[in-house]
């Protein structure tokens, strides 16, 4: 009697372990996965919304279709007024660009409209996107080195920075008060802050601008540019970096702080710190990549006036999405494309030189040459396609020209 | 990663506690060829049923090893060092106690892997997982591990039954030593309680199974200026870029998994014959997540295995065993769509669609002859025969990519007892086997057709496995008493085996030197 109540308790105990244990075992890992289907491909209509003004209507529209994460990529046509289906997409999340662009009247107009980070997880879901038009932008950057470079005994070295703002247009611009802003968040994080204001999403959130004086006009013809340098200094210099790809001597204008001994007032013109409620010893900006616009501000920079976001004390500065003349997103790497910090509306695309310390910069892709020589750069707002990676920064490539008042160049 | 040391070193204490008595406590001597008798001989041994072990009727034996294992040559996977070195150091012993029987075995291996390629955060990636990181930079690897094995059963109860446990833990650490490097913890625990039904000349046994995994890799740089970029690897070539290092670096895998199973058997013994007939299902999930802090889905993989086999033996004066099977692996790899809900309270990475992307079908279908001369403690002589069919089916199922290998191998060996006086024993073997491909092809057709994964990787490898290639092998054994009551030994191994693919020059040398003792 007394072996056979041991063997009920033996056998209830090992029955109470196995159901624990089946208990324990995460059942809705097991359910998840259970559940779980073969992928199918999906499709999609894609339907535009044209807001033109007094743009011509455009002859096709090209649709692409982007997965960053899988590089997988879906191109066709559509006609503008129609729709278009876009099959053998694979569940994921996506970048819709819709592009095109129409010569009239002596002007190139750029259309563009885009979805950025949808997902698209069933099939016969409708894409409704609305394009827009702009003549080609005046002023644009051009080149940018923003990942700093090595010294001979493998050090990093990040003074040497510049950024170029070409004027890609047939008339002459005033870049007096013009502004350069790097934006919240510094580098590509899927963190992004949250805005507070029902109108957030019409500004973009500086953390820094510089801007150039407003003491008088300075004058940039089509086919000129202008050098920001972090320090116009020529940066091949013993006591610098012998190694750095460029001299920045003839820089128009540079961020002068005069904080350290290696940093000495060079010729070029000191620009205005606008907004920065933290300064550091220069102005690195991340040699990760960081978002940059240019703009002319429509009401004079007031750096009283900051902005936090949610949940933080952060100081940033609101800046009016009508007001951006030119946007780069930079990324620490390809694969950061999909952690977008600007609007599409400004940068639909992102672009990389995908290392730091690499004396590597992004500069605009020639699209045209004219007959006296004057370039015409892509400026589609779409940095992904607009910009290539240079294995040797240079200032004024392809032929660009200081302004004459730059007597130091 | 400190909750993994915690477990990893509270485990191997307590196993080595468990494990040492028994190893050291029996006095009758054995020799390598007895124990590879006696192993051969016991059929419930070699299932996931420990309840069995007291049918088989083993001796008590301890075996204790140190052996140092050597591989050289170009005959390999991309993932597999040019030379590696394995210093292993083990015990094993069974014991009769109290009418039950219980045999454990431990053993610890420090290895050596030189010069691999496209393998940065795994420890062993043969394990069943698509979801890893890789890079083309060529590194070593160094790796620690420990396994601790255990079986027992208890004496027939109530005339009627057996009830048994067995149980494998296993520990792994180590780390590759070239940026992208990583350190990298894994163990995993399997536990098999049984019970075994016995009428006379039949028995029905059961088990149930119950395995929990995890591993932690964490990708890191020596020279924090120079960021390194990564495939994240999904299957048949296809990837996501990474990078590791910066602001914005890939962080830590997480893999954690459990495995639910079983398994029936049922033997039938009568007059010196002996059938076992046994069958194993087992499923497996597991999960992968980078960033453990704001969790990210990577994969998860659903691995369900299907198994058969049946041994027979007629053991007189001496032993025939014949041994088939069956084994059918199906694995399913699954991804994530994920949107990062952005929102102040939540902030969280929110799944908004999932499914399967990749199939991975491992069939096997194997047998064996073996013929011992001499069935009593030792054998003279044994010789035996084996052969295998195999087939891999992967699919990548959007964009559609495949590989396919399917392999016949044959396979010959011969070892002779030479007894050289009454206590020592030569124990010298050669084998020999080809493998010969039958079917092999790799489609790619993912976004990046010239990306080093695919070229300098998937396709390297896709024409390893469908080399055709011989291997021929040969072993010595010298054993020798070194007790005045013959109840301890010592003994000193060589073994080496050979591979030469059947086309090309590369070949592949695998060495071990071994010394022991037995109790």
């Amino acid at each position: 009697m007394k072996k056979v109540r041991n063997m009920k308790r033996i056998i209830q105990n090992i029955i109470a372990v196995v159901v624990a244990s089946i208990a324990f075992i995460s059942c809705q890992q097991f359910k998840d996965a259970v559940n779980t289907s073969d992928v199918r491909e999906l499709n999609a209509v894609v339907k535009v919304t044209l807001n033109v003004g007094n743009a011509p209507i455009p002859d096709v529209l090209n649709v692409k279709l982007i997965n960053y994460a899988e590089k997988y990529e879906i191109t066709k046509t559509m006609d503008p007024n129609g729709t278009v289906t876009i099959d053998k997409i694979i569940p994921g999340i996506y970048t819709i660009t819709i592009t095109s662009e129409k010569n009239k009247d002596g002007f190139t107009y750029n259309y563009s409209g885009n979805l950025v980070n949808k997902e698209i997880i069933s099939t016969g879901g409708e894409l409704n996107v609305t394009v827009g038009a702009s003549k080609s932008g005046a002023l644009v950057m051009k080149e940018i080195f923003y990942c700093g470079s090595k010294t001979p005994t493998g050090g990093s070295y990040f003074r040497d920075q510049f950024y170029e703002i070409y004027n890609n247009s047939e008339t002459q611009q005033n870049v007096k008060g013009l502004a350069i802003a790097i934006l919240n968040p510094n580098t590509a994080t899927a963190n992004l802050p949250v805005w507070p204001g029902e109108d957030a999403a019409n500004y973009v959130y500086a953390t820094t601008i510089w801007q150039v004086p407003s003491d008088k006009d300075y004058i940039i013809q089509p086919g000129e540019s202008i050098i920001i340098a972090q320090m116009a200094d020529n940066h091949q210099k013993s006591n610098l970096n012998p190694t750095s790809p460029v001299n920045l001597l003839s820089a128009e204008f540079e961020t002068y702080i005069n904080t350290t001994s290696i940093i000495s007032d060079n010729p070029a013109i000191n620009m205005f710190m606008a907004f920065w409620p933290s300064p550091t010893p220069q102005w690195l900006t991340t040699v990760f990549g960081g978002a940059f616009v240019i703009y002319f501000p429509s009401t004079p920079i007031n750096p009283v006036d900051y902005i936090s976001p949610i949940g933080s004390t952060s100081k940033n500065y609101k800046i009016k999405i009508d007001d951006v003349v030119d946007a780069v997103e930079l990324v620490g790497n390809p694969n950061q494309v999909q952690l977008k910090r600007v609007p599409a509306v400004l940068d639909a695309g992102a672009t990389t030189v995908g290392a730091t310390y690499v004396s590597k910069s992004v500069a605009r892709k020639v699209k045209e040459t004219k007959q006296d020589g004057r370039v015409i750069y892509y400026d589609t707002n779409n940095s992904s396609e607009d910009f290539a990676v240079m294995d040797v920064p240079m200032i004024r490539r392809n032929g660009a020209k200081a302004p004459v008042w730059n007597t130091w160049k | 990663m400190r909750k993994l040391k915690i477990i990893y070193r509270s485990g191997a204490l307590l196993a080595a506690i468990i494990f040492m008595q028994p190893l050291f406590a029996q006095t009758i001597q054995t020799n390598p060829a007895t124990i590879e008798l006696q192993k051969a001989k016991s059929l419930w041994f070699n299932t996931n049923n420990g309840a069995g072990l007291v049918l088989d009727q083993m001796k008590d034996f301890t075996i204790v090893n140190l052996g140092y294992t050597t591989k050289t040559g170009d005959f390999k996977l991309r993932q597999q060092g040019t030379r590696e070195g394995d210093i292993n150091v083990g015990a094993e012993g069974g014991l009769t106690l109290g009418g039950g029987y219980v045999w454990g075995k431990i053993s610890y291996d420090n290895i050596l892997q030189k010069n691999t390629q496209y393998n940065t955060t795994m420890l062993d990636t043969d394990r069943g997982m698509p979801y890893y990181v890789a890079d083309p930079v060529i590194s070593d690897w160094v790796k620690q591990s420990y396994q601790l094995s255990m079986k027992a059963a208890t004496p027939k109860l109530w005339n009627l039954l057996y009830l048994g446990i067995e149980a494998d833990y296993q520990t792994k650490t180590g780390a590759k030593q070239m940026d992208p490097r990583s350190k990298t913890d894994y163990y995993n625990i399997d536990v098999r309680p049984s019970i075994l039904f016995n009428f006379k000349e039949h028995s029905i046994g059961f088990n149930f199974e119950y395995q929990n995994n995890n591993q932690e890799s964490a990708p890191t740089l020596s020279n924090s200026q120079q960021e390194q970029i990564v495939y994240l690897l999904k299957g048949l070539g296809n990837y996501s870029s990474g990078v590791v290092g910066g602001l914005q670096g890939i962080s830590t895998y997480v893999y954690s998994g459990n495995k639910l199973g079983g398994g029936l058997q049922y033997s039938y013994a009568i007059d010196g014959y002996k059938a076992l007939l046994s069958g194993n299902y087992s499923y497996r999930v597991e999960d992968v997540i980078t960033a453990p802090s704001k969790p990210k889905m990577v994969g998860t993989i659903k691995d369900a295995f299907y198994g058969g086999n049946l041994q027979l033996v007629k053991a007189g004066k001496d032993m025939h065993k014949l041994e088939i099977g069956y084994k059918e692996n199906r694995l399913s790899g699954i991804e994530y769509v994920q949107i990062l809900d952005n929102t102040f309270e939540v902030q969280q990475w929110i799944t908004v669609h999932s499914s399967v992307r990749s199939k991975f079908t491992y069939k096997e279908a194997y047998g064996k002859y073996d013929f011992f001369r001499g069935a009593d403690s030792e054998y003279s002589w044994r010789a035996g025969v084996d052969g295998s069919y195999n087939s891999s089916t992967d699919t990548y199922l959007l964009p559609h990519s495949s590989m396919h290998v399917k392999n016949f191998c044959a396979g010959l060996n011969f070892k002779y007892n030479i007894p050289v006086d009454k206590s020592t024993r030569i124990l010298a073997g050669v084998n020999g086997k080809f493998n010969k491909n039958i079917e092999a092809s790799y489609n790619y057709n993912g976004a990046d057709p010239m990306s080093l994964v695919v070229t300098d990787f998937m396709t390297p490898d896709f024409l390893y496995r469908a080399q055709d290639y011989y291997k021929a092998g040969a072993e010595a054994t010298l054993f020798f008493n070194i007790s005045k009551a013959n109840t301890s030994g010592m003994f000193v191994k060589f073994a080496c085996d050979y591979y030469k693919p059947k086309e090309g020059d590369g070949n592949r040398v695998v060495a071990n030197f071994g010394l022991g003792f037995t109790f």
